[in-house]
């Protein structure tokens, strides 16, 4: 048997490698770019605190937040509703194009971004929604759909079907089986969607980097590219800005980590 | 107002009404359920697809659009670029997620094993995952940089100034620095999927095992992976289909240089597409056109070829 | 009754005159963080509506290849600017009538080479604001250090040049300050210069345009030379990935280069305070010619490029305003005051011998390497387009140059960009 203690070692060692640039950006966005170039690698000895506001103000980091925001919640709050109504139907109706349709929205997560990015461009452009932050939350609902139908749909399907059966022998309408039977079983995993909606759309770059040129409208992670740029290097800057854009994330997460990992993971494990 | 039943619990009765048919199907709630998802999907996702099919046989300019046929499927063939970037793609496609599933799955074991604080681990390791690429891209060119980066200071502190390179500056190992890169983020996820596989693996198995005087290696390769195989061959063709869509690190960090030797097909199809000095978006729509097939066939390929071996559900 | 018309009516005519009288103009640009060029803009920007009440210009300020981006999607979109910013090798522009005809301007006012540089099909479609050529600056103290004498021609020759670097790296200096990290043009400085003297302006138009073959000795002479001062460690390590504000800041603050290779636009960046990326205070800038080229045909060659100019959308609603915007550029009033201030060249045309202004002193010296000169006019990478352009950008400015690629593949490569 390999020993506990360099098990122990091992663990210790990839745990600094995985977490090791986390903390090394959260030091540096503590500390001025001149006492960074001096050495890069020390424990600030002062902690600039202020370098936060001045981030958030002094660039346009509180539109690139609000921007995000916006884009973020509306397109996970329709998405969770329209890929459960979706995913309910797939699971609990049997007829004959079931699985046909299941399988024609499920497949679109293979697709590549480019191969609908350039129509999109063209589509948005024709009906003047380029360029604005509707077009892009329409853009998100579509690019997570596949994903949240699928992972919901699995979770649908185990549900009993007395539970149903009964309900609909009670004369229940279909909404009602729904809104009341299936939902609220599913909680846990239309909370994991959410969640990683909203990680995954928070993070998002390529459809805003195309879809979004608007200073004003630009997105969190558009904004820190445009940030590194306008920065010219100043390191200490970006690593707060960096974090800045880094903590909703890990609040998120702190908060909700078990769900987080059982919901990402659900899908994965057979 | 009926409250939601807990399993197992009847449902009280809503009103007097004669029970409704089991075989009929509710065609109305099945529309109305589907058509919100439908529209959306037709709309954003298989009308684009239809469209870009479409561009890649024409010149897509502002102001006109000329029908080419197969033009640009012709010169796509003789394009090197787009060669080298499918060829980079799929290396990594390949590469990445053998690193990261095959170390996850020691590092699961690892904390399979009951270390102390594995609980602590397993959402430290995790973290890498939740950052946006920008970000992870970002810190990774500090941690890249010849001068004062993190990789280059270890090994000079480790005395082996031999191995200073310029990581993502030299053509020849620019490609193995980025898949690095995809490594370090996605091996931790990996990681926690394996391990709840482990868990949910009967531990009679694991322990007979262990009764029986089996060595650690002959344990793990005989006993081990083929009970979790369905997860890691689901975890492998998950990370393949990721790394076939990478375009944001490699935006970040090298753009596609030094030489094309990080060019991936997404990023050569946006710089066709709004960095040539061109406003044709036909030739990239061939592009993404193209790509799409190698993908759906490699996914395809890749599915069957693990079908074989053990039945995935869908 | 009648009084409510009257108040109609005067109502209706006090908006039509507003609406008439409120012109107003979007303007995008790069120059976001060069401050003096901005600052230059603006001025005339608000000269410009002091002279034209009832037309308001309102500008954006972006990086370069924000901005590119930013363009191509609005002119696809309709919902590009009135007047932006654009470089010659735009080409996309005119090809697709994209760009408002600039014939009405006051071309007397502009240099001839400048506006050939921006016609397009025999019309011109730029007002080119700024030119620029290539310009080797110099730390004057260091290189006093290295005790090597700058010859009254201001030109080293190539034996001198690799001795130069030679010294520096014993010293333990960077000998140039170069990096092509965010940009496709700094590092092909070196070959396209030495180019440009070894082979003569037309035989040089011939290699860019692809009627000469690159595996011509003379080329491949020169690119063995400039081969050999990589390798004696002229450029940094960090050569690939180092930025161009970050080479600035290499050259002048730290770690400090002997030598910066760099359009004579540096000043816009160098000239501004320290911590906005601008030289240390008490810095000695020297400026000398690009070193001479052995068997050269034309020793005293040199590039002249136009980069910076202002072009006016085609569907702009305000092609008037537009055009006399632009036009209230093209005197030599403006071209003056551009050149004291910004301390680059300019399209337009001026009274040279009138220049003043607290930087004079640089800017005779920056004359004094254009002494004798003779131009070609445009960048390689102006007068490239598609794959040439792609491969001479990665192989030319950052493969060649880093050493990552070998003499006679870089000619193989180029070659085979141009079909041969």
């Amino acid at each position: 048997m390999i020993p506990k203690a360099f098990l122990f070692v091992v663990v210790i060692v990839y745990t600094a490698f995985a977490a090791g640039p986390f903390v090394w950006v959260a030091t540096m966005s503590l500390r001025t770019t001149s006492e960074i170039t001096q050495d890069h690698y020390a424990w600030p000895e002062t902690l600039h605190w202020e370098k936060f506001p001045q981030a958030w103000f002094n660039s346009n980091y509180s539109v690139y937040f609000e921007n995000s925001l916006l884009v973020v919640v509306s397109a996970v709050a329709v998405l969770t509703v329209v890929g459960a109504m979706a995913a309910h139907c797939f699971a609990r109706y049997r007829f004959r194009v079931n699985r046909i349709l299941y399988f024609i929205i499920f497949s679109a997560i293979i697709f590549p971004p480019q191969i609908t990015i350039i129509a999109l461009f063209q589509i948005l452009v024709q009906y003047g929604l380029y360029n604005s932050l509707v077009g892009l939350t329409l853009v998100y609902i579509a690019v997570q759909l596949p994903l949240t139908v699928y992972i919901l749909e699995s979770f649908f399907a185990r549900i009993p079907a007395d539970l149903f059966d009964a309900a609909r022998i009670d004369g229940y309408p279909e909404w009602q089986i729904f809104w009341k039977v299936s939902l609220p079983i599913a909680l846990p995993a239309i909370a994991t969607t959410i969640i990683l909606n909203t990680i995954l759309l928070w993070n998002e770059f390529l459809y805003a980097v195309v879809l979004i040129t608007d200073e004003a409208k630009r997105t969190l992670p558009l904004g820190i590219q445009r940030f590194m740029g306008d920065q010219l290097e100043d390191v200490g800057m970006i690593a707060t800005g960096l974090m800045i854009a880094i903590i909703p994330v890990v609040l998120i997460y702190v908060f909700f980590s078990e769900k987080l990992i059982q919901g990402m993971t659900a899908g994965a494990v057979k | 107002m009926p409250v939601a039943p807990r399993p197992g619990e009847a449902l009280p009765p809503a009103r007097a009404l004669p029970p409704a048919s089991l075989d009929r199907q509710p065609w109305g709630a099945i529309i109305a359920f589907l058509l919100p998802a439908f529209t959306i999907y037709i709309a954003l996702t298989a009308y684009p697809v239809f469209r870009t099919l479409w561009n890649s046989f024409h010149k897509v300019l502002p102001r006109n659009e000329a029908y080419v046929g197969l033009d640009n499927y012709a010169a796509l063939v003789q394009d090197e670029i787009f060669w080298r970037s499918v060829q980079n793609t799929f290396i990594w496609a390949c590469a990445s997620p053998l690193a990261e599933v095959s170390i996850a799955l020691l590092l699961a074991l690892a904390l399979y094993a009951k270390i102390p604080g594995r609980r602590f681990f397993r959402i430290a390791w995790f973290t890498p995952v939740l950052m946006s690429y920008v970000v992870v891209g970002i810190v990774w060119v500090w941690i890249y940089n010849y001068d004062w980066g993190a990789a280059n200071a270890i090994l000079r502190a480790l005395g082996l100034e031999r191995w200073v390179q310029a990581w993502i500056g030299d053509p020849r190992i620019a490609l193995p620095s980025l898949i690095f890169i995809t490594t370090w983020m996605w091996t931790g996820f990996n990681m926690v999927v394996l391990l709840a596989a482990l868990h949910a693996l009967p531990s009679e198995v694991i322990e007979a095992a262990e009764l029986d005087n089996c060595g650690w290696g002959a344990k793990l390769l005989h006993i081990i992976i083929p009970m979790v195989k369905p997860t890691l061959l689901n975890l492998l063709v998950l990370s393949f289909i990721g790394k076939m869509k990478i375009f944001d690190l490699v935006w970040i960090t090298t753009k596609g240089g030094p030489l094309w030797s990080t060019e991936t097909v997404s990023t050569y199809t946006y710089k066709r597409a709004f960095e040539w000095n061109t406003f044709d978006l036909g030739y990239p729509s061939t592009i993404a056109a193209v790509w799409f097939v190698f993908v759906l066939v490699a996914v395809l390929g890749l599915t069957w070829a693990f079908r074989q071996r053990d039945r995935l559900e869908y | 009754m009648r009084i409510l018309s009257i108040v109609v009516s005067v109502v209706m005519l006090a908006f039509a005159s507003t609406a008439l009288a409120q012109v107003k103009l979007t303007l995008w640009s790069h120059w976001a963080a060069e401050k003096i060029k901005r600052d230059f803009v603006e001025d005339a920007i608000k000269r410009f509506e002091a002279a034209n009440p009832g037309v308001k210009i309102e500008a954006s300020w972006y990086e370069k290849n924000a901005l590119y981006a930013s363009l191509k999607t609005a002119l696809r979109a309709g919902t590009a600017p009135d007047i932006f910013y654009a470089e010659p090798d735009q080409v996309e522009y005119m090809e697709n009538g994209l760009l408002l005809d600039l014939t009405p301007l006051n071309w007397s006012a502009i240099e001839p080479w400048a506006k050939e540089i921006w016609s397009y099909k025999g019309k011109p479609y730029g007002l080119p604001l700024e030119a620029s050529t290539v310009e080797l600056y110099y730390n004057k103290k260091l290189m006093g250090e290295m005790g090597i004498k700058l010859p009254a021609s201001l030109q080293l020759d190539a034996a001198t040049m690799l001795d130069l670097v030679k010294k520096a790296r014993a010293k333990n200096l960077t000998p140039m300050a170069l990096g092509v990290g965010d940009r496709p043009f700094p590092g092909a400085y070196l070959t396209h210069e030495a180019l440009l003297k070894k082979l003569g302006p037309q035989d040089y138009d011939k290699l860019l345009k692809g009627s000469l073959s690159w595996s011509d000795s003379r080329v491949v002479d020169t690119l063995r030379l400039v081969r050999s001062w990589a390798e004696a460690g002229l450029l940094p390590t960090t050569f690939t990935t180092l930025k161009l504000g970050e080479a600035h800041s290499y050259f002048h603050t730290n770690p400090g280069a002997v030598m910066f290779l760099n359009g004579s636009w540096y000043t816009s960046r160098a000239f501004n305070a320290p911590d906005k990326g601008g030289q240390p205070p008490g810095f000695a800038l020297g400026v000398m010619k690009f070193p001479a080229v052995p068997g050269a045909a034309c020793n005293e060659c040199r590039t002249l490029s136009v980069q910076g100019s202002y072009v006016a959308n085609a569907a702009t609603k305000h092609p008037k305003e537009a055009l006399a915007f632009l036009n209230s550029f093209a005197t030599p009033a403006v071209a003056n005051r551009w050149l004291e201030n910004v301390l680059v060249q300019t399209g337009i045309k001026a009274d040279y011998d009138k220049v003043g202004g607290p930087h004079a002193g640089y800017f005779r010296e920056l004359q004094a390497t254009s002494a004798g000169a003779k131009y070609y006019f445009g960048m390689p990478i102006q007068v490239m387009q598609g794959k040439p352009k792609e491969v001479f950008t990665q192989v030319m400015n950052s493969a060649f140059p880093a050493g990552s690629i070998s003499v006679d593949d870089a000619v193989k490569q180029m070659n085979a960009a141009y079909g041969k």
